[in-house]
């Protein structure tokens, strides 16, 4: 950790620090508080639910709703369209945009800042502005309501952000290595991917987790280009509970438990990878 | 083979490998991002009937948006909901860091567990808030009802809408600016504060002629960065409120996502769409500008 304001040593139990954690406290309820209500609904049983005034802790632990949302529900589809979809728009993303972000960081091509800003401009295209015209380009180019459009979109949605980003991190890996490679006769690919891929490592896990949480998380794209219910992904899966069956908002909530946990121990172990990676985003683009 | 037809043929190799390593990602962004723009502009122009063009009608859908209250309307709430948003995410993720730049004990976790709902998507977010604050058997609207005896419904009132709307907001993604800050805190160096302690100076002022003065680029950074966020979102409100009650919440980029997969009006939505367009672009221009004066 870096030399921060530190108040530690004869100070420890100052006012300011008491003060420090009754605040830092009440950030914590409130971040909280939701989650935990929604984790405690999703163990109650319907009458519980529905009871006024609301108890907080179940009196009976009721898992009903998990094993609905689990084997009577199409939940497990929706829950493997997104694994899949997540885990293809990472991998094609990332490469695509590790090629570009290492020609753009090493070779010598005309126009270069005009293209890196270029590429900037086009990262902030709000997906809104975009969704309506690629609904029209994609019931006539017949790509509509598929897997493929999905990963085709968000990986093109993603390679701005990601080419900025990794060309950050290729330029911090020091050019007389690879010039050291090179004389002893490594070709330019071979430089690539043997050196400067494995050095920027850290810099790449942390894009493409970013990739993994925005992908995972979208309901935009997903809502506005598959109404096919076998092709859904977990985000619209969530929300057509609500509209298609009145609420039921034991089943739904422990859906939303379902899909919030892989990605909240993710995040827990992972914390540094996650805020470096939208650290580098933010400051570059 | 001599040493500069060796030299030419890497230079020829580096050419190629250029092309072939750039080709993808410039054919995507053409395609998904760059072509869409002009085809959403030809759209606007003309009457659209479902996924069909028709004839050329000119600005007219761009008349109607800027002619109707119903667009007006949209406008003054993206204004309201990005200003409301701000004025208690900045204060809010500023305080944050500054506490959790202390080097206190626990502190790894309380971080973590601050900023958790930063990870969690726009449509979970909305609906732990709409059930947290639902009228009939949440816990808000109990504490509510015993101390008024009177039940609260916080999405059918239009002023209640708006900040539960904000609320949400605020709680899904404040952890980016408070991020942001204690990065910027953490590159402090510790030096200017033993220096201002040895002058005498206290901690309130420290905080307001030190901290601050050297966090405001930053900050108005994380301001213009979270203002192009909150003013093209869609689904947090969408999934929230859908846009009501009677159309409280309904900001422009909402209205046009309505307009474009509720109602089929693809026409009127892309008019939307490249208006939402042009006002980024305002922003970006902004942000560039602020960027260049960092440097």
């Amino acid at each position: 950790m870096a030399k921060g304001y530190s108040t530690m040593g004869k100070e420890k139990f100052s006012i300011s620090t008491i003060v420090t954690y009754i605040v830092l406290l009440l950030f914590i309820f409130v971040m909280i508080i939701p989650i935990f209500w929604g984790l405690m609904t999703s163990l109650k049983g319907t009458g519980e639910i529905n009871r006024f005034p609301p108890t907080i802790i179940p009196s009976v632990l009721d898992t009903t709703n998990y094993y609905k949302v689990l084997f009577l529900s199409n939940f497990t589809t929706y829950f493997k369209n997104s694994v899949l979809v997540t885990v293809l728009c990472v991998f094609v993303s990332t490469v695509i945009a590790g090629h570009a972000a290492y020609a753009i960081s090493r070779f010598n091509i005309r126009f270069k800042n005009q293209l890196m800003f270029g590429i900037l401009m086009t990262s902030m295209v709000p997906a809104v502005a975009l969704l309506i015209p690629l609904y029209i380009m994609g019931v006539k180019t017949g790509i509509y309501n598929t897997r493929f459009m999905l990963v085709l979109v968000y990986t093109s949605w993603r390679t701005p952000m990601l080419t900025w980003i990794l060309k950050g991190f290729f330029d911090s890996v020091p050019l007389a290595i690879e010039e050291a490679a090179m004389i002893d006769g490594c070709s330019r690919l071979r430089t690539f991917y043997t050196i400067v891929i494995p050095m920027s490592q850290p810099g790449i896990v942390s894009s493409a987790l970013l990739t993994a949480v925005y992908v995972w998380n979208d309901f935009l794209v997903s809502f506005s280009f598959v109404t096919n219910e076998k092709l859904r992904t977990v985000s619209v899966g969530l929300y057509s509970y609500i509209t298609q069956y009145g609420v039921q908002w034991g089943e739904l909530l422990s859906a939303v438990m379902i899909t919030i946990i892989p990605i909240i121990i993710l995040f827990v172990l992972l914390q540094k990878k996650f805020v470096d990676g939208m650290a580098a985003g933010a400051v570059k683009g | 083979m001599s040493g500069a037809v060796k030299a030419n043929k890497k230079l020829n190799e580096e050419k190629i490998l250029a092309v072939v390593f750039l080709a993808p990602a410039l054919i995507l962004i053409l395609c998904m991002t760059v072509a869409p723009i002009f085809y959403a502009i030809n759209t606007s122009l003309h009457a659209t009937e479902y996924a069909q063009i028709k004839e050329f009608i000119g600005l007219q859908y761009y008349k109607e948006i800027l002619g109707s209250a119903k667009g007006w309307y949209s406008i003054f709430n993206s204004v309201t909901y990005v200003l409301m948003s701000l004025i208690l995410v900045i204060p809010l993720g500023t305080i944050s860091a500054v506490l959790l730049n202390k080097k206190i004990a626990g502190r790894t976790i309380i971080r973590t567990l601050v900023i958790i709902p930063w990870v969690l998507s726009q449509t979970v977010t909305a609906l732990l808030w709409k059930w947290l604050l639902n009228s009939n058997y949440g816990p808000v609207s109990y504490i509510y009802y015993s101390i008024t005896g009177q039940k609260v419904d916080f999405f059918n009132t239009p002023l209640a809408a708006k900040f539960t709307v904000v609320l949400a907001n605020v709680w899904n993604s404040f952890p980016i600016v408070l991020i942001l800050i204690l990065a910027a805190l953490q590159s402090i160096s510790s030096e200017i504060y033993e220096a201002a302690q040895v002058d005498g100076s206290t901690k309130l002022q420290t905080f307001f002629k030190i901290t601050l003065p050297l966090l405001k680029p930053t900050i108005l950074t994380a301001v213009v960065l979270q203002s192009m966020e909150y003013f093209n979102m869609v689904t947090l409100i969408y999934t929230l409120t859908s846009g009501g009650p009677f159309d409280a919440t309904q900001t422009v980029s909402v209205l046009a996502f309505k307009e474009g997969f509720d109602y089929w009006h693809l026409g009127y939505g892309s008019a939307s769409s490249i208006i939402i367009l042009c006002l980024n672009m305002l922003f970006s221009i902004f942000y560039m500008k602020i960027l260049r004066k960092k440097d």
